[in-house]
């Protein structure tokens, strides 16, 4: 269209290169990846609308029941929790370590077995040729243990 | 920009491809695929010089047409000014990805000018697009970009300004230097000229 007169040898290239690419055209394998990709990306757009109620009621269905696990696991944990505060007794010590429990605060209990040496540090003193102790470990909400109860 | 716009009776317009295709309508957009595919193959096939590159970019620049065909605005733009201009985009990521590779793996063997009678005027032009191919991948990128569109793409200064953005002045002015920068890599590498004459004259025996 435009060649540049100065350089007649440039303008003989751009004059054949031009002729060329004219004729040139991509492949016949991106035109299929290219609509390859367009029915991809409408397949997963073109829902029918009742299988859009549908998925909609799955959905409902899959939330409450995964509330309904949710709240039955919550009392379960809760009263995994309460169970070894009613059953400590009388003969058990209790070793408060760190911020005092308070009322209604969610704590876990953790049991672990210990060095019976690792307690004379904190002031209970193990039966003699005891080696190892149970103990239950009251952990608060926020990881940190509060107290230690070994049972004798 | 020659053949942007067509509206005869059974030939849509592109603006009227581009909302069908918004709309969702796959022919539409197959339509608008084939009718311009080939100014962006060619365009990314000489800006990058890769064969593989310009595939790449085709897809990408469809795919953006595929996502926001519903944003474009015929009143703005001609549809090539604006597929030019998503094309430009896709090449400049495309090199600024590849900008530690040096590439050009189309011979143009595939592609060479129409067959003279005489085989070495036919070899000398072959040799001769080759080497305008090879400056041409080896301008600055704002310099090849003129001379693709406009030298090449027989895109208007006007349009050229619209896709580049920037002002026509600017578009006469790089054309003038690209053309310069490439008159003297062509006669740099023509230092050979006489090798190539001695192959063609070979040739022709």
């Amino acid at each position: 269209m435009k060649s540049p007169h100065w350089d007649p040898h440039l303008a003989s290239a751009l004059d054949d290169l031009r002729e060329v690419e004219g004729h040139v055209k991509a492949p016949p394998r991106v035109e299929a990846a290219v609509l390859a990709a367009w029915d991809r990306t409408h397949a997963a757009r073109t829902v029918s609308p009742s299988r859009q109620r549908w998925q909609r009621v799955a959905a409902v269905a899959a939330a409450l029941t995964i509330s309904l696990g949710l709240a039955q696991l919550g009392r379960a944990l809760q009263q995994t929790v309460r169970t070894p505060a009613l059953e400590a007794n009388s003969n058990d010590t209790l070793l408060l370590v760190g911020e005092p429990i308070l009322r209604g605060e969610p704590v876990r209990v953790v049991r672990m077995r210990i060095p019976a040496s690792t307690l004379v540090g904190l002031g209970v003193r193990a039966g003699s040729g005891v080696a190892q102790v149970d103990v239950d470990v009251i952990v608060g909400e926020d990881g940190v243990a509060r107290a230690i109860r070994v049972g004798m | 920009m020659r053949g942007a716009q067509r509206a005869t009776a059974g030939d849509p317009a592109d603006a009227d491809l581009m909302r069908r295709t918004a709309q969702g309508d796959r022919d539409a957009f197959a339509l608008l695929y084939r009718r311009h595919h080939a100014i962006v193959y060619r365009f990314a096939r000489l800006m990058t010089g890769s064969i593989s590159a310009a595939e790449d970019i085709v897809q990408e620049v469809f795919l953006v047409v595929m996502r926001d065909a519903g944003r474009y605005d015929a009143t703005r733009a001609a549809l090539t000014t604006y597929l030019y201009g998503v094309a430009r985009h896709q090449t400049r990521r495309r090199l600024a990805r590849d900008r530690h590779f040096v590439a050009f793996d189309g011979d143009g063997s595939e592609a060479c000018p129409p067959v003279d009678d005489d085989p070495a005027a036919m070899i000398e032009r072959r040799e001769s697009v080759q080497q305008l191919r090879r400056a041409i991948v080896s301008l600055p990128r704002k310099y090849r970009e003129v001379i693709v569109l406009c030298d090449l793409q027989d895109v208007t200064y006007a349009d050229a300004a619209a896709v580049l953005g920037c002002a026509i002045g600017t578009i006469r002015s790089r054309l003038y230097r690209a053309r310069h920068l490439l008159g003297q890599k062509m006669a740099g590498a023509g230092a050979s000229d006489e090798d190539r004459q001695r192959l063609a004259m070979r040739c022709a025996v």
